[in-house]
């Protein structure tokens, strides 16, 4: 199994606390991985040095045998990750066709002089918003949406820039059974399409039902990981969630 | 080379000088992190307390020194009304942006209402002891900065144990670091906020009081400190206020030191310089101050 | 006219399918195209109607307050990022200008556009210092950058002039002064359309949906792959470009140039006020924000001269607009509008997840 997303010993403290503690986790390519934990374990950190937003204080971070430690967010980006933000963000005072549309590079200098709402990208746009079941809302701005419309906006603008891996910040916070549903029939439909996800989730449910594999975290490291069964009856995961 | 009594007396200088830019840096340091607000108006108050003395002297015949009474507990109440009446109001999203736009018009309105109220005319205390001044290996210190730095320190460490050592402080410290967590423990952080405000301004009402003793005022003087002690917070470490007492000694004793070869005006710069320095090659400020990378 | 992210317009967009959306933007198409075709026609008539050549000149101050307020509508309105220190930048416009035509002998329009790009470039450094950081410390570098000019200019006496002033050569001698006021509002009306017209292409462009993106979520943007940093030093140059070119426009025509007043700070609030007024998402807010405020400032220094009321009246203004119309006057009209054909609101609203996250911020004091 190759890995794609690879860490090496990421350290990250804020003051006093330490958030990441030596993590050293692959995730594999092709796969749908989930990244559990306790509150507080570390693993948004780990999301946040992954995708260069922090910087970890120590250690290497590697996407496909490059190192992407110290890069740019819009690098790693580019590069071929994307993410989603735990409190999900859109940009809300803008409709939902260029909070997709936003996702577009632009090709260079003059790239970015030709306008925003050519035909074809509004048309790939178009088409995610309609695939994610939200085209009824393509020119209602992004502030008058339910949370559960602006979850399905934001993985649409995400999935716009065709990341080959994707991160997704507990995908299933504060949403309705059916939307839950709904979520994790796409990143099942999307992982067959060739897409790599990690998802960090604190629904147990959906984290056993979509997930290949799983790595569990604790007070900055990880402390097991394998495949949905056998995270099951792992102890130390279970000590882990009830503090033992 | 200038002797060696003209050096030390500049230190003296800068170090006094310092020692005022300490303590109304430590109230910007206060807004910007009770509500990372950076409060243009800061120095305008400071402007128009130093008038409000040199008023109580002028035509009430009353020690400068006096006003205080009076301005430091008007101040804490314009401040608190000022947090709870107007920048809580504003939208969060875009509160940095406009809470800067605000208190720029509330520095902006008192600049004018003093021109109008006391005219553009340059105006100076003169105290009966503004002239007598202490000899101290040569170097010769003016009495009035030593009263005006001596009420910055009086003002800094007040302020000080009132963080450190009240329920207050405590509370307030709380609704800095984790206004969360504060709400959680029973800690009403708006309220807080509000006086935490109200501090900040007391602080400008007091450095107004000890600026007015030996400095020429005017209605546009707020300028000229607004930067200096903007480019202390930033070199401080945006909310750090330890952080900003040592850039305000440092940064005034530079400018102090700096008067002897290039003069007063240019002497300024030093203030820019360090403040581009700072934002270009290390934007999370030099005494720490872990909020500023983000803002 | 709405700008290119607000809801009702999706200009050069395929038919929206049957929904909200249909239907609703022609009118409000049809009567912008006419207020900016009837706003134009009075720009372009205004010489010939003033009266005398005080109330041409007086045109030419407005008409300069607005290309400024657009100018600084490139940073303000797509970034968010709120400078209060263009005036600095039109200040280095003007003296640059006056000192390529005194000092170094230049044609005057040489010397103008040889002092954009001068100021351009000195742009690049300093959006580099004030852009690398968010929000707060840009706005600190703004205000400082006019203390240092102001420090400079008035101190550098050798070459500036100092506080006696740089008189700057006509650059049409032979011209009456009627004549010349004539070409200046003319210039000015033209470099008006220019900045327009660049700020309309970015609008509209990839690019100003990434700008646009920063101000609405910069973490956001940057993690979509938005070069932010880059995007906004761009489009800040770009500003100080524009407003360089008014301020020398502004040495060539006035001919007489002070610190105090070329970097003072009251340019750059003037520039927001006006711009926060008409609505800064909007083309034409700065514009009208300017006829407002620059005509209004332009009758109190006729009636009243300079006095501090000027300074109590616009410390008022911008604290009223600040608190009760951060969006503007236009966006204000715009929603008048739509409250007469409301066909068009649906009932998708569940929970405003914005306003959740408002709740939020504002119950941890705006800490995001």
């Amino acid at each position: 199994m190759t890995a794609s997303l690879e860490t090496t010993d990421l350290r990250k403290a804020f003051g006093g606390v330490t958030a990441l503690d030596g993590a050293t986790v692959r995730f594999r390519h092709g796969q749908v991985n989930a990244l559990i934990g306790p509150n507080g374990s570390g693993k948004t950190t780990f999301f946040n040095c992954v995708t260069g937003m922090i910087r970890p204080d120590s250690g290497r971070t590697t996407y496909r045998g490059a190192d992407i430690t110290r890069k740019a967010p819009h690098a790693i980006a580019r590069a071929g990750i994307g993410r989603t933000f735990q409190l999900c963000r859109v940009f809300p005072r803008m409709t939902a066709l260029d909070n997709v549309l936003a996702a577009v590079r632009p090709g260079g200098v003059l790239g970015g002089l030709r306008g925003a709402r050519s035909r074809a990208q509004t048309d790939r746009a178009r088409e995610w918003l309609t695939r994610l079941g939200i085209e009824h809302l393509t020119d209602v701005e992004a502030r008058n949406m339910s949370w559960g419309q602006q979850k399905l906006l934001e993985l649409a603008g995400v999935l716009m820039a065709d990341p080959e891996t994707v991160l997704l910040d507990e995908p299933a916070g504060g949403v309705n059974p059916a939307l839950l549903d709904r979520i994790g029939t796409l990143v099942r439909e999307l992982n067959a399409e060739g897409r790599t996800f990690v998802i960090v989730e604190h629904n147990m449910d959906l984290v056993m039902s979509i997930s290949d594999h799983i790595v569990v975290f604790d007070r900055g490291r990880p402390i097991a990981e394998g495949p949905p069964s056998m995270i099951r009856t792992d102890e130390r995961v279970l000590g882990a969630y009830l503090g033992v | 080379m200038p002797s060696g009594a003209l050096l030390f007396q500049s230190v003296i200088l800068g170090l006094l000088l310092g020692g005022l830019y300490a303590l109304l840096a430590a109230g910007l340091t206060l807004y910007f992190g009770i509500m990372r607000v950076v409060m243009i108006a800061h120095s305008a108050f400071l402007i128009l307390a130093a008038y409000l003395a040199w008023f109580t002297h002028e035509r009430l015949g009353i020690d400068p020194l006096l006003s205080m009474v009076v301005t430091v507990p008007l101040f804490f109440a314009a401040g608190v009304l000022m947090q709870r009446g107007l920048l809580s109001r504003l939208r969060p999203m875009t509160l940095t942006m406009m809470s800067v736009l605000l208190t720029f018009a509330i520095a902006v309105l008192i600049e004018g209402l003093l021109g109008y109220a006391f005219t553009g005319t340059q105006r100076r205390i003169q105290l009966g002891y503004g002239s007598a001044s202490i000899g101290l290996f040569g170097a010769r210190i003016a009495v009035v900065k030593l009263i005006a730095f001596g009420l910055a320190a009086v003002a800094l460490l007040a302020l000080y144990l009132l963080m450190k050592k009240t329920k207050f402080g405590w509370a307030l410290r709380a609704t800095i670091q984790q206004p969360d967590a504060a709400r959680l423990v029973g800690i009403d952080t708006e309220k807080i906020a509000g006086y935490g405000f109200g501090l900040g301004l007391a602080t400008a009402a007091i450095g107004g009081t000890a600026l007015s003793l030996d400095t020429t005022i005017y209605p546009s003087l707020h300028w000229h400190w607004i930067g200096p002690l903007m480019a202390i917070i930033v070199v401080g470490g945006l909310g750090s206020v330890p952080g900003a007492a040592a850039a305000a000694l440092l940064l005034g004793l530079m400018q102090s030191l700096l008067q002897i070869p290039m003069g007063t005006t240019w002497a300024q710069t030093i203030f820019y310089l360090a403040l581009f320095a700072t934002l270009a090659f290390r934007p999370q400020g030099f005494f720490g101050g872990r909020l500023a990378q983000r803002f | 006219m709405p700008s290119a992210s607000d809801t009702v317009t999706a200009p050069g967009a395929a038919p929206a399918p049957p929904g909200p959306a249909a239907g609703r933007p022609r009118l409000g198409r049809v009567l912008t195209i006419a207020a900016v075709v009837a706003l134009a026609a009075a720009v372009l008539a205004f010489p010939g109607l003033a009266p005398n050549p005080y109330i041409l000149s007086a045109g030419i101050v407005v008409l300069n307050y607005a290309v400024l307020s657009t100018s600084w509508n490139f940073v303000g309105g797509f970034t968010g990022y709120i400078s209060l220190g263009h005036g600095a930048l039109a200040g280095l416009g003007g003296y640059g200008t006056g000192l390529l035509v005194t000092k170094a002998g230049l044609p005057s329009l040489a010397a103008l556009v040889l002092a954009m790009l001068l100021v351009a470039l000195i742009a690049v450094p300093i959006g580099f210092a004030a852009l690398r950081v968010r929000g707060a410390s840009f706005v600190i570098v703004s205000i400082a950058l006019v203390l240092i000019m102001l420090l400079v200019f008035q101190s550098w006496a050798s070459v500036t002039g100092g506080s006696r002033g740089l008189v700057v050569p006509r650059p049409f001698p032979d011209l009456l002064r009627p004549e010349h006021h004539r070409v200046f509002y003319y210039l000015y009306a033209g470099l008006l359309a220019l900045a327009l017209g660049v700020w309309w292409l970015i609008d509209r462009s990839r690019f100003g949906l990434g700008l646009k993106a920063i101000r609405e979520d910069e973490d956001k943007a940057e993690a979509l792959g938005t070069p932010t940093f880059a995007y906004k030093l761009v489009v800040f140059v770009v500003s100080a470009a524009f407003t360089a070119l008014s301020g020398g426009l502004y040495a060539l025509w006035f001919g007489d140039l002070d610190p105090v007043f070329q970097f003072s700070i009251l340019t750059g609030s003037y520039m927001v006020l006006m711009a926060l007024l008409g609505g800064v998402r909007n083309l034409f807010g700065p514009l009208v924000g300017a006829l407002v405020v620059g005509t209004a400032l332009e009758f109190f220094k006729g009636s009243f001269g300079n006095t501090p009321l000027h300074l109590v009246a616009t410390g008022v203004l911008l604290g009223l607009v600040v608190m009760f119309m951060p969006d503007g006057v236009l966006p204000a009209l715009r929603n008048l509008f739509a409250r007469f054909d409301r066909t068009r609101q649906s009932s998708i609203r569940e929970v405003s997840a914005a306003e959740l996250r408002d709740q939020r911020l504002q119950s941890t004091g705006g800490k995001a």
